[in-house]
Order: structure tokens, then sequence, then C-alpha cells
């Protein structure tokens, strides 16, 4: 039948798994290549380069992350086989009927959402008092892998060789040593499999530990998603590709060795007597590869010079922050310079980091939260007073930060400010008229239908508004829902011209000279421009959004000394230089309104930078702040978001 | 045989899974250097005896002596015997070398008796030269001798084997009746062996049991069994049978549906009803008028070694075996041997009575 199948069917026979072939591992290929390019941006290719790599061995967070997530896989997986193997021994001498009832509980946890089991850990954790820390991820990840242990252990127990067991018995062998002997050897398969399949699992989790992890543990999952605030580096590209590199490698060399084994057997069949059969010999090997390579890049990573050794006598600081939102290396430098150990700990938005503060699920010293959380954290009674005495360095903030604190910390009891920006137009000299930017340029300009198909607008209700607000000059915090009417009017009207509504990738986007405007921040024009030298920035004339993300101490704190020490720091000149370096961010400091960054692209100075980091008096006087809207104007907000949405 | 000391004694063994009784109050002594077998349908309890014996079920009540010790509480590993498993249950992942060796392993036997032992155990089964061999190349027999093998170097006094030959087909299965028996003669140790096949029964054993329903029914030499059975049900179950419901005239004569034979038994007291055996190879059929009833062929099917027909004749439908074959439709009569006929006394309770034969051979497995 096979044989005779036309060349046509061949074809699209070979077409067909070509495709899928091209489907399943095409972004895979796309991630190995970006991991080599030589540029940040996802959209460009700018030459060969292996800095991400150096990059990456050189990043301790990630290299702990990485460390945490193979040690806890490899601990969670070997208890979870022990405890599951157990289980099924004694589900096996069960009758029938009980059996079934406990493979049906068994299953129930496969089947529950991860984001329930991982809430109900942590509310059991806290309920009994436990704080969460390394062992208590380690505890959940153990007790979601055990599921999949039994299930795929328990029909290698049903398949069980007849009375293998009782013969073993039988012959004189104790229970233990007939279990060991005869029955072990048997299971192996499905005791491998249910291995590997909880280690996968517990290096793929992310909801459950982050859920259950205490202050400063990442994994690499958790790690990687609380870095999506400023972007994903391109050294997760190059560690995405090492881990698949490997996980190829322990395939092949475990396949290898499987195929080997089978001609030797088929061969020795053939022959008849000389054969000696190793049974279960290939599932061992295959077993020692796997556990050879992980606990190799365990011992590699924890070996890897970490962070400075022991907890200091001044103790620990627990820093809660945005991901990647400071310089790595200040770390380090702040331990040099007070004697404090830090430990980071990452999220991704304020709403993720609210109801940890909030529920006291962890302890942090100090955390970093936007001027709206901060009035909202204020008003909850969440946060400690700042002891300024503490922080002298604070006579470098900025004034004019210092008058839009009032909107949300007045008289700046509760916080310090760590950046800030406002939002604006980015465009592309070469895609757009230079005339049109000449002078003051207005929000209308995203109207300009010679633009259409060529804007970029933000996808989130309190942007878009307020780019629509401040061109009709109104309040973007406005509740007058007649003027909420006309915003919304006015963003349908926009849609037309729209190329796309995007956030995150709206700089990728523009780097790759796929859209001439778009609304950004002013912290990413910087990184923008490195990749792609005709982007340029503006702020409109109407005013826009300026926002500010601040230092401050929630009531957890346990060690007050530590959090203005670190605050303090943050202030000093070299931490400054640092972050604004590392992050292109505007740093509110004094210090630096003298310091021209001078080889950030090379050999050329941008002076221009202060001027798109730090607006003019005359445009910030007609700025704002965002501004909680209570419940009420929420949900009007909202409704008229989805009118636009669903037009 | 009466004479050799019985080295086994089951005494009011009891034994119910879930409520239903599988063996009630069941008592069996096993002598010295015999070949026992139990016979029985699916459920009947031969198995569980043979479980109970190895170890590996413990008896609701009663008591398991071993040359007079009670082993009754005695873990499976430490007993003085060793069972051949239905499913042979070789080890999958050693060799035939390591299998054999297992149990003499354990028990801390040196490398050279151990060698010595697996030589002689594979020359026994007649696979010499298969030390090397991976279980999985063996055939069904060869697998099973080995299991076989396996058992007898740990020297048992007593080897239990649970329905050794079910999976094997018929041609090997008689070959490897004989070498059992062969065997058994060679190592001169007691066997108890498991199976609902009657042939195979009768073929090798000393000693037959026929259980039903956690009852022994019957316990005699093969000959016994098959030529006096006791009751409906053994006779039923071993080898074909007519079974008729009769009246017992007077003694040496019985009356089937109002015909008249002569017979061999006596005793039963006048007019009673009683059940009859007779054979189906036992018939003679004749010309019309020759024999005691005349009838009439309904049915014939070459089965091999002979012919078998149903004969309609007075009443009853006869099962008959013969060399020679008489055409349906064709007029014969029909006549029994007076020492052939076998009356029974009917059964005394409903779990005596007899059980179609069709029930028995539906499931082949026991539990």
């Amino acid at each position: 039948m096979k044989n005779t199948s036309s060349a046509p069917a061949k074809i699209a026979k070979a077409l067909y798994l070509l495709l899928i072939v091209f489907f399943l591992y095409l972004p895979i290929g796309a991630l190995m290549v970006l991991s080599f390019n030589s540029s940040k941006s996802m959209a460009s290719w700018q030459g060969f380069s292996l800095k991400w790599y150096k990059e990456m061995f050189a990043n301790e967070e990630l290299m702990e992350a990485l460390g945490n997530t193979l040690t806890i896989a490899l601990w969670a997986s070997i208890i979870a086989t022990v405890i599951g193997v157990m289980a099924c021994v004694a589900m096996n001498a069960m009758t029938d009927r009980k059996r079934s009832i406990f493979m049906g509980l068994n299953n129930i946890p496969l089947l529950n959402a991860d984001i329930v089991t991982g809430i109900s850990i942590m509310m059991s954790f806290l309920l009994f008092g436990i704080s969460l820390n390394y062992g208590t991820v380690l505890f959940a990840h153990i007790t979601f892998c055990i599921p999949y242990v039994i299930l795929s252990v328990m029909p290698k127990f049903r398949q069980l060789e007849n009375h293998t067991y009782e013969a073993a018995l039988d012959l004189g062998a104790s229970p233990l040593y007939a279990f060991f002997k005869v029955v072990l050897p048997d299971i192996m398969p499905g005791i491998v499999s249910g291995f590997l399949l909880s280690f996968t699992m517990s290096v793929d989790d992310f909801v459950i530990t982050h859920f259950t992890r205490g202050a400063g543990i990442n994994t690499l999952s958790t790690l990687i998603y609380s870095q999506l605030k400023i972007g994903v580096r391109p050294t997760m590209f190059a560690l995405s590709t090492v881990i698949f590199v490997i996980v190829l490698l322990v395939l092949v060399v475990s396949n290898f060795f499987r195929k080997d084994e089978e001609e030797e057997a088929k061969k020795a069949s053939a022959k008849g007597k000389e054969y000696v059969y190793k049974g279960g010999m290939s599932t061992k090997k295959t077993m020692a590869i796997i556990l050879a390579v992980v606990v190799a890049m365990a011992v590699a990573v924890r070996f890897t010079p970490s962070t400075p050794g022991e907890v200091s006598e001044k103790g620990v600081v627990y820093v809660y922050n945005f991901g990647d939102y400071i310089d790595p290396e200040l770390v380090d430098a702040f331990y040099e310079e007070t004697g404090y150990t830090v430990v980071c700990d990452y999220f991704d938005t304020n709403e993720e980091m609210y109801p940890v503060i909030k529920n006291n699920t962890a302890d942090y010293d100090v955390i970093c939260a936007s001027d709206y959380m901060i009035d909202k954290m204020i008003k909850e009674d969440l946060l400690m007073e700042l002891e300024f005495s503490q922080i002298p360095n604070i006579q470098y903030l900025s004034q004019n930060i210092r008058d839009f604190m009032e909107d949300f910390d007045p008289g700046m009891f509760y916080s310090a400010p760590h950046t800030w920006g406002t939002y604006g137009i980015i465009f592309n000299r070469e895609l757009v008229d230079e005339e049109d930017f000449e002078g003051d340029v207005s929000w209308g300009i995203l109207w300009d239908e010679k633009y259409a198909g060529k804007i970029i607008m933000p996808n989130s209700i309190r942007e878009a508004d307020m780019v629509t607000a401040k061109l009709l000059g109104y309040s973007m915090n406005t509740l007058d829902e007649n003027e909420m009417k006309e915003i919304t009017a006015k963003l349908i009207e926009q849609k037309p011209l729209v190329y796309s509504y995007a956030n995150d990738n709206a700089r990728d986007l523009m780097i790759g000279d796929n859209a001439s405007l778009a609304v950004i921040t002013s912290g990413d024009v910087l990184y923008a421009q490195e990749d792609n030298e005709n982007l340029d920035y503006v702020v409109p004339v109407e005013g826009t959004e300026v926002w500010t993300d601040c230092w401050a101490v929630p009531k957890s704190c346990k060690n007050y000394d530590g959090a203005m020490a670190w605050i303090n720091f943050m202030y000093s000149y070299d931490a400054a230089v640092a972050n604004f370096e590392y992050l292109t961010y505007a740093i509110p400091n004094t210090q630096l309104e003298d310091y021209v960054y001078e080889d950030y692209i090379e050999g050329e100075t941008i002076l221009s930078e202060i001027e798109i980091l730090n607006p003019s008096e005359e445009v910030l006087e007609r700025c704002e702040t965002l501004k909680n809207l209570g419940p009420e104007g929420d949900d009007m907000y909202s409704r008229y978001w989805k009118e636009f949405k669903s037009k | 045989m009466a004479k050799e000391k019985t080295l086994i004694e089951m005494i009011d063994i009891s034994k119910s899974y879930d409520g239903e009784i599988v063996l009630d109050e069941f008592n069996l002594n096993i002598k010295e250097n015999e070949f026992i077998t139990l016979l029985g349908p699916s459920g009947c309890g031969k198995t569980t005896t043979l479980r109970i014996l190895g170890g590996f079920t413990m008896p609701d009540t009663g008591r398991v002596l071993f040359q007079g010790e009670d082993i009754t509480h005695m873990p499976a590993n430490k007993r003085p015997l060793n069972t051949v498993f239905q499913k042979y249950a070789l080890f999958p992942h050693m060799n035939i070398a390591d299998n054999i060796a297992f149990g003499l392993k354990i028990s801390g036997k040196s490398q050279e008796y151990i060698n010595d032992k697996i030589k002689y155990a594979l020359k026994l089964v007649n696979l010499s030269g298969y030390e090397n061999r991976a279980v999985t190349s063996l055939s069904g027999g060869q697998q099973q001798r080995i299991a076989i093998a396996r058992a007898i170097v740990n020297e048992p006094r007593v080897l239990l084997l649970d329905e050794p030959l079910g999976a094997l087909d018929l041609k090997l299965r008689q070959e490897m009746q004989y070498e059992l028996r062969r065997l058994k003669d060679e190592l001169g140790i007691t066997f108890l062996y498991v199976t609902h096949d009657q042939e195979e029964a009768l073929t090798m054993s000393d000693k037959v049991v026929v259980m039903n329903q956690g009852y022994i029914q019957q316990m005699g030499t093969p000959e016994q069994i098959y030529n006096e059975p006791e009751n409906a049900f053994v006779a039923d179950f071993i080898g074909d049978s007519n079974i008729i419901d009769a009246i017992m005239v007077e003694d040496y004569v019985v009356k089937i549906n109002g015909y008249k034979f002569p017979c061999v038994d006596a005793g039963f007291g006048k007019n009673k009803p009683v059940d009859v055996v007779i054979r189906p190879e036992d018939i003679i059929i004749g010309k019309p008028g020759k024999g005691v009833i005349d009838g009439v062929v309904t049915s014939n099917v070459f089965i091999g070694v002979h012919y078998e027909m149903c004969i309609e004749a007075g009443g009853i439908e006869w099962l008959c075996q013969n060399t020679r074959s008489f055409a349906v439709g064709s007029e014969v009569s029909i006549n029994v041997d007076p020492e052939n006929i076998q009356i029974m006394n009917k059964p005394q309770s409903e779990d005596e009575e007899a059980i179609s034969l069709e029930d028995v051979l539906g499931e082949e497995k026991d539990q």
C-alpha cells in the first residue's frame, strides 16, 4: 500500500512534515539567532557577537536564578519520585475500588489550575506562620510533582510481569530485596519518565513559584517575568539557547546509547548464544547522563563567584523592585560601602507588588513603586515614614520633581523618587516631514492622515486617554462624562490611521522602521536611539503625563537603617550615574545635571538627552501625574475603553 | 503410598474475599513424594489453596502444618517450598543463569555451587547452554522449563505448580506433561499441581483432588475419579458423560425413563431416585431391536479418534462416541454393559448440584 502512493502524494506528505517542523522550530531558531545579535533590538541584525553570553555568565542574578531553578527542580523531582513510587507501591496493593478512588484524587491536582494550587499553597504556609523562602518553593514543587510521578509509574505497576514479586519472595528474597531487585528494574522506565516529567514541570513552573517564593528567591521564570518592564534583555536569549542546546544534547546522547544497545541486542540474538542481556541499562544510562548534566550545571552555577559570600554582620536588606530597574553591580558596591548585604527581588507591575505588601506574604525592607501606587499605599497605611536625616543625599533631588510629588506624597514623607519621565512622541526623521517637527509639536499629529498606517498608539486605557485628553485640553484625570465621550469619539476617529496599539513592543517596532510615529515614555528613547539613530523624541506642546517611580519603606520592614542606607546610596553620584547608564531613564539627581554622557554612542556626545529626559519648565507646567480615579472613575474609564475597543 | 509420611496438613482452612467464601473448612493431607493435583473450575478455590501453601495469602481461620510444624504465619520467603507460576514470572531484566541463580544467591551459596546447579538444572529441563540467553528470546515452553529449573535448584521439599501449562499450545502441553512427570520421578520430591484441565490431571497425578466452590468433591486416583465419580459434578467435570435421572428399582436393576438396565450397584434401597452416569464411549450402538432402546441418530461430528453422535432414544438425548460412523437419520439401538453404569445418590444440597460444562469451560482463567 505505502509503496503505491503517487509522487504528488509523497511531495504533499513531505511538505506537510516540513511545515510542521518549520512552525515548531522557527521560534526557537529565531531566538537562537537573536542571541548572537550584537544589537539589543529584536528588530534589526547588527552583526555577530558573543557579548550576551559573556553578560549572561557575568550576571550573578541570572546565574543564581539558574542555580535555584536547577537545584529546586533536581531536589523536587528526586523527592517527588521517591514519594510517588512509595505511593504507587501502596496503591498497587489496594483493592480496585480504593485504587480508583485514590487515582481520582491524584488526578485532581493535575487538572487543577496552577493559580489555584499556587494561591492555596501560599495560604497554607501563611496560615501556619511559615514565612516564604527557598524551602517553601521546594515544598510546593514537590507537592505538584508527585501526581506526575504517580501518573507515570502507576501504569508500569499495573503492567508488571505477573507475580514476579511473589516469585522473588518464593525464592527466598525479603520483601525489600525483592522490590529493589525485581520490581524496581521493571518499573524503571516509568520512574525515569516520571522524574523527567517532574523535572521539566518544575523548571517550567512560574505561577506556583511566584506565589510561594520568599524575598530574594528567584527562579528563571520569575526573574524573566520581572524583567518585562524594562524589556527582555538578549542575555535571556543566550540563556534560552544554552538550555535548549543542553536538552538537545542530552536527548541525542541518550538516543545514541539506546540505539547502540538495540543493535548489540540484535546482533547477539542473530548469533545466538553470546548475548548477555543488560536489562534496564539503557534507561539507567540515560538517567545517569541527565543527572550528571543537571548536577554539573547546578554545581557550576553554585561555584561561579557569587554574591558576597555570607550574610554580613550588619544584616540583609531585602529590596523589592521592578525587574532590571537598577544597575546590578550596585548591589556589590553598596555592600562594600556600607556593609549591608542586599537581596533583590522583582516584580513586573505595581499591581503585582501591591498584594504582596498588603498581605505581608514576604518581608521587604525597601520597595520601588509608581506615583499612583505610592498614593494608594499611603492612604491604606502600608508605608513607614522616611527618616530623611539618615538620607543626607536627598539634597540632590531635583526641585521640579518635588513639585510633582505634591500630587501623591504631599510634603514628601513616605517616598524618594528613583526615576522619572514623560510620555511623548518618538518619530523617525527619515519617515516624517521634517517641517512637522520644527517648533512646537501637537498631539494632533497623531491624527494627521498623512501618517495613516504609520502611527502607534498605546494599548492601555490611561495612556491612550491621556494623549487624547491633552489634545482636547482636558485633564488626564478627568471624571467628566461629557469630556470622556468626546475623548472616546476622538479615539474612534483615529482608529483607521493606527498601525498598531502597542505597549512594550512599540519601541522595537520603531527601531525596525515599521512605523513613523509612536507614543512612548522618555526612558525608552535613548535605548531606541542606540539601535536606530534616525529616531527622535518630542514632548507635545499641550503637555503630557509625568510619572515617577519612588523608593518607599513598607511596614513589614525589618532593617530600617539598612533601608535608609540603601535609599541614601541611590542618591550618591556613582549610583546615579550607574543607574542612568544602565537604564537610560531620567534620574532626578542634580549631580547629573552637569553630567554629559560622552561615549554613549561611540565618539558622539548626546547633549539632547538632557532635553529628552528633562523637559523645560514651560512644558512641565502643562504636565500632570496619574491619579487614582476611585472605583467609579475606573468603571467609567473601562466602560468607554470597551466602547472604543468594540468599534 | 499409604505408608509414606504426611508432609503437609491443611486443617480447617477457611478463606473469603469481600464476604465471598472461597474455602470453607478445607482439609487436605499431602504425603511425601506424591504428585497431587487440585482439579476444578475457575473459582473453585484451588489457586487460593496453593497461595495459602506458598504463603502469599493468609487463611482467615485454620492451620497449615509442615512436618507437624505450624507454618500458617511464616512469610513466603522462609517456607521450604517453591512455586512455579502460571505465567512463568521470570525476571525479564535478568538472563537465564541469573534467573536460576536468584534463590541460590540469596541463600548465600558459593559461586561454584551455583554454577554447577545452573548446569544441572538446565540439563534437567533439556535447555543446556542457554545460560546467557535473554528471557524474552525463549518460547513459552522454554520459559516454563526455566521457571521450573529456577524453582527446583533450591531443592524444595514441595514444588507448587499453578497451572504451569495453561499458556502453552496443545502439543507443547502434552510434551510438558511427560517432562513434568519425568522430573518428578528424577527429583523424588512432592508436586502439588493446580489445573482446570482434567486430562492433565488424569495423565500426571498420583492423586487427584476435585474441588468445587471451596469444597473437596472427591479425592482419589485418576482411575477412581474417572470411573467412579461420587457425584454428578465430578462426573460432569471429568470427561464427557450422560448424566440421567433414574430410579433404582432394586439391587442391580436401574430404570431409565421406563427402560430397565442391569447394573452392578447395590444397597440404594428400592425405588430410590438416583443419578446415572454413562460415559459416551460406553454406549454400544447396534442395529434396531438389538439393544435395550431403539432410537435415531440426530447429529454426527468427526472429532479425530472417533465420531461423536447424538442419539434420540427413549425420550433422552444420548451423547455417544464410536469409531464407527452412523449417518444422521439412521435408526439404531443402544445398550450399556452393566459395569459401565455408574449409580450416584442425588445431591443433598444446592451446592453439590452439577454445574453445566459450558460454565466451566467458559472461563479458562482461574482468579
